[in-house]
């Protein structure tokens, strides 16, 4: 299954039973007599924040088929009428009369408050393989962004390395027409940089007085997981968006740098370039889709003046969906050749090794931490960090005292449920951490909806420990300001971490989603 | 008690119809620190006028009165209310989402925590025995399990998934600290920790199992805790059977399995069960009346069978969504129903 988010909001297909239903007595009479099957007490449980005409309008919306997405149900109903008797007069009072079903866009989910991400139907079948598939001869550069996490979730379907995986993925991917295969090891690294700054920003901002601040600052809740994000837009609002940090995620990071940098060094122009990203994660696809995510740029073949709307990430797969691409193009992959990886924004050195932090969730909390550190408190903490388990191993923390004063306090939060005592305690102004890795999934990224499932007998259990334990197999733990992919990305397009360039490039803002009555009728 | 005496009449006299919630009141709680020697009874109700009402039996006159409206915290429907164990903590369910906890401070109810995080409507509530411990759950289809802290802190200690459809109603087992859910899935669903403290389902009550066929709204248990009752849209009541000394001494492998189906007494949607401490269950429904059953002595072969000791027909003059035994006094009942009121009654006696 996809974030666990997703489980939660997950459609469920709804059945119409006939039951006993009692068709006088009550004030919602006509609802019952149109719709034999309906529940009173049900629509009693809820009925009270609707206007009678509005009822009466969307009722048969309401027992449509399927509930799995409220924006459907226009289309769907059109055809459960057809298979059913014919609607009562009066009920076919306001009624949409569409017959074709409405498609829905991934950008439709992000603005409907109707599920937390997105309708699991309409995920799937959006920016799926066939669409990429569709897309590798359309004349267009094809790129593939590779996240590490894929990269170990492949490796432990096929007993290979993760670098092994990379090699094989790029002869596998260049065979199909693939121009580059990257790394989003890389992307992090620049987006791991600029939460590090913009950490010790708000943490300075922080001391000032209450006059002296200008914002919100503390604390900081990272911004990479999207389900996360949604989840805070959709269903917390404006009370916790101030808090999130404003760095994109690896993949529209890497997004960023193809389209925005790298493709002129490539001599394309970025509407030539279409941009695919491999993650753990359906969520990611949402992502992509968001119109945060898209530019503008002068089109020099048009004629008629318009500007072409580039999409910094054009299609997301997930780990699963290149398992089904290698079993669709019947390819052994064990028995693939490896082929050299392209370097210009890979993490990989001069020997062919690979490198990377080693959180696999991408390492926020143990990267801003130890450069808090050092910044604020000339503190350089050499080994590993000693993140104490608080409720469970995914809420742990980790702290640093200077002078006997607690003066850094971080939080890695995975799961939908430790992240809701998370957003309590800010709620309440009681969260005394200055710093939360936030991720919607129990045991974070490498344990994301989008990864390969389960062999026949495997526990989902064995399969995350074996590919925790494989992520950083054959990879090198480095410091992302050692990079020195990132510190070309500096010197030659950004300037500095936190500068404009990099406020306009590799940042982005939130916006509160208001919810929609439609969507509050959805799925009582 | 003996109830298939033949020469025991029962009969149920109201003793009190109190009226203030201005339209359908969905649930009622007796407080269970009230109502012995020295305390008059309390019992809180809710409705969908978005208030809770407290009302308390004066020592005086006898007569229930009005003593507290709980307002302007709630800003719909409040859907159920229960009280902790101890009587000191009152909890709230709304269709605003937010679950309230409340504490009488000095007679004036104040609103101590509210709980956020179910997606949509909050059905149910309930506390477990040592109070450390609330259950909510919601249209969401998402069961919460919230740790109580010091200082009214609560801590989400897990998030359920697993009815794939509106969750009706949870309740804490009367003395473990298993949990139950039942929901607009047919089903009835059994929680319990693990040694990891992870909360998992151990057992899924179905139509397969004998379960009920439509909606279950509610669970109550006897007062042992061996068994328990549950109410459908289905017009039939369930009862289910476990060994609860098995259960006690760690076996997790212990199954609820059903023993009795009342059918054929109801003809409407069954709302509420409650079963009383000497061991006759109430039921409140659709068509407004209020039944009674005991377990009939006859037929112990199959295992126990249960017969109607009474029917009282126009309880209410709507809907009856909730029946409750008083804790205190034997065969007192609270009953409140679509009509806006609340009855209090008294199972009688009449011999012949």
């Amino acid at each position: 299954m996809p974030s666990d988010l997703q489980q939660a909001v997950a459609p469920a297909g709804r059945r119409n039973r006939g039951g006993h239903v009692p068709s006088t007595h009550l004030t919602g009479e006509i609802w019952l007599n149109a719709q034999p099957g309906y529940r009173r007490k049900e629509v009693e449980e809820m009925s009270e924040k609707f206007s009678p005409t509005l009822r009466i309008g969307d009722l048969n919306d309401f027992i449509a088929p399927s509930q799995a997405c409220v924006v459907s149900l226009k289309g769907l109903k059109a055809n459960s009428n057809v298979a059913k008797k014919p609607v009562k007069p009066e009920v076919a009072v306001g009624i949409n009369r569409q017959t074709e079903p409405v498609k829905i866009s991934l950008k439709d989910c992000l603005a409907c408050s109707g599920c937390i991400t997105s309708a699991e139907t309409v995920m799937l079948e959006k920016q799926s393989l066939d669409e990429f598939l569709s897309n590798l001869d359309k004349g267009k550069t094809i790129i593939v962004s590779l996240s590490p996490q894929s990269r170990a979730s492949l490796a432990v379907h096929f007993g290979l390395s993760p670098p092994q995986v990379f090699r094989k993925l790029t002869t596998f991917f260049k065979s199909l027409g693939v121009k580059a295969v990257f790394d989003t090891s890389c992307s992090r690294d620049l987006a791991l940089i600029e939460a590090c700054n913009e950490f010790v920003s708000r943490y300075k901002e922080s001391l000032l007085s209450e006059a002296e601040k200008s914002k919100v600052a503390l604390p900081m809740l990272s911004s990479a997981c999207p389900g996360w994000i949604c989840y805070a837009e959709k269903q917390l609002g404006s009370y916790i968006l101030p808090y999130v940090s404003s760095v994109k995620s690896p993949q529209q990071t890497m997004g960023a740098i193809v389209k925005r940098h790298a493709c002129h060094s490539m001599g394309l122009r970025p509407d030539e370039i279409y941009h695919v990203t491999v993650m753990p994660c359906y969520d990611k696809k949402l992502e992509a889709a968001r119109d945060d995510f898209t530019f503008e740029v002068e089109s020099p073949e048009r004629t008629d003046d318009t500007d072409t709307m580039v999409t910094e990430v054009d299609s997301v797969l997930t780990s699963g969906e290149i398992l089904d691409l290698i079993k669709l193009k019947a390819v052994d992959f064990k028995a693939v050749e490896e082929s050299p990886l392209d370097s210009m924004l890979t993490n990989v050195d001069e020997q062919g090794h690979l490198y990377g932090v080693a959180g696999s969730s991408g390492g926020y909390a143990e990267t801003v931490f130890r450069n808090a550190a050092k910044t604020l408190f000339g503190r350089e903490i050499g080994g590993p960090l000693n993140f104490r388990t608080i409720r469970n191993t995914d809420f742990r923390e980790v702290s640093l005292e200077v002078d006997g004063k607690t003066v850094l306090k971080f939080a890695l939060c995975y799961g939908f449920q430790n992240l809701q005592n998370i957003v309590r305690k800010v709620k309440m102004g009681k969260c005394d951490y200055h710093f939360v890795e936030v991720m919607a999934c129990p045991a974070g990224c490498l344990n994301g909806g989008g990864q390969i499932k389960p062999n026949q007998g495997q526990s989902p259990k064995a399969l995350l420990q074996s590919i925790e334990a494989v992520y950083m197999d054959n990879v090198v733990n480095a410091d992302p300001y050692n990079n020195p992919l990132v510190r070309g990305l500096y010197d030659e397009w950004l300037g500095q971490p936190g500068s404009e360039k990099a406020k306009l490039y590799i940042h982005t803002e939130y916006h509160p989603i208001v919810k929609s009555i439609t969507a509050q009728l959805h799925n009582w | 008690m003996d109830f298939n005496d033949e020469g025991s009449h029962f009969e149920l006299k109201e003793i009190q119809t109190l009226s203030g919630h201005t339209d359908r009141v969905w649930s009622l709680a007796w407080n269970p620190a009230t109502g012995t020697d020295d305390t008059q009874p309390v019992i809180a109700s809710c409705s969908g006028d978005k208030t809770v009402r407290i009302w308390e039996r004066s020592a005086l006159t006898r007569s229930w009165d009005c003593k507290a409206v709980l307002e302007e915290t709630h800003t719909r429907t409040v859907r159920s209310c229960t009280w902790s164990p101890s009587g000191k903590l009152l909890a709230t369910a709304s269709f605003d989402a937010t679950t309230a906890i409340w504490e009488n401070v000095g007679g004036d109810f104040q609103c101590v925590s509210t709980l956020e995080g179910h997606e949509n409507e909050v059905k149910s509530v309930s506390w477990n025995a040592s109070e450390s411990l609330l259950a909510t759950c919601s249209r969401d289809k998402t069961v919460w399990i919230w740790e109580v802290m010091p200082g009214n802190e609560f801590e989400c200690a897990s998030v359920l998934q697993g009815h794939t459809q509106d969750v009706k109603m949870v309740k804490w087992h009367p003395t473990m600290d298993i949990l139950f859910s039942c929901s607009y899935d047919n089903t009835i669903k059994v929680w319990a920790e693990d040694d990891t403290g992870d909360w998992h389902c151990i057992q899924t009550i179905g139509e397969s199992s004998n379960g009920h066929s439509s909606t279950v709204w509610a669970i109550s248990f006897n007062a042992e805790g061996d068994k328990m009752v549950t109410c459908s849209d289905d017009l039939t009541l369930k009862v289910w059977e476990a060994d609860i000394e098995g259960m006690r001494s760690g076996d997790d492998q212990v199954l609820w399995k059903h023993i009795s189906t009342l059918t054929g007494y109801h003809d409407r949607t069954i709302f509420s069960v409650h079963w009383s401490r000497e061991g006759i269950i109430a039921s409140g429904a659709a068509d407004d009346a209020i039944r009674f059953f005991v377990e009939s002595k006859d037929s112990a072969v199959d295992g126990p069978s249960y017969r109607l000791l009474l029917k009282k027909e126009k309880a209410h003059d709507m809907d009856v969504n909730v029946v409750q035994w008083s804790p205190g006094e034997n065969r007192v009942l609270a009953s409140a129903s679509d009509d806006g009121t609340i009855k209090i009654w008294e199972l009688a006696t009449n011999s012949t």
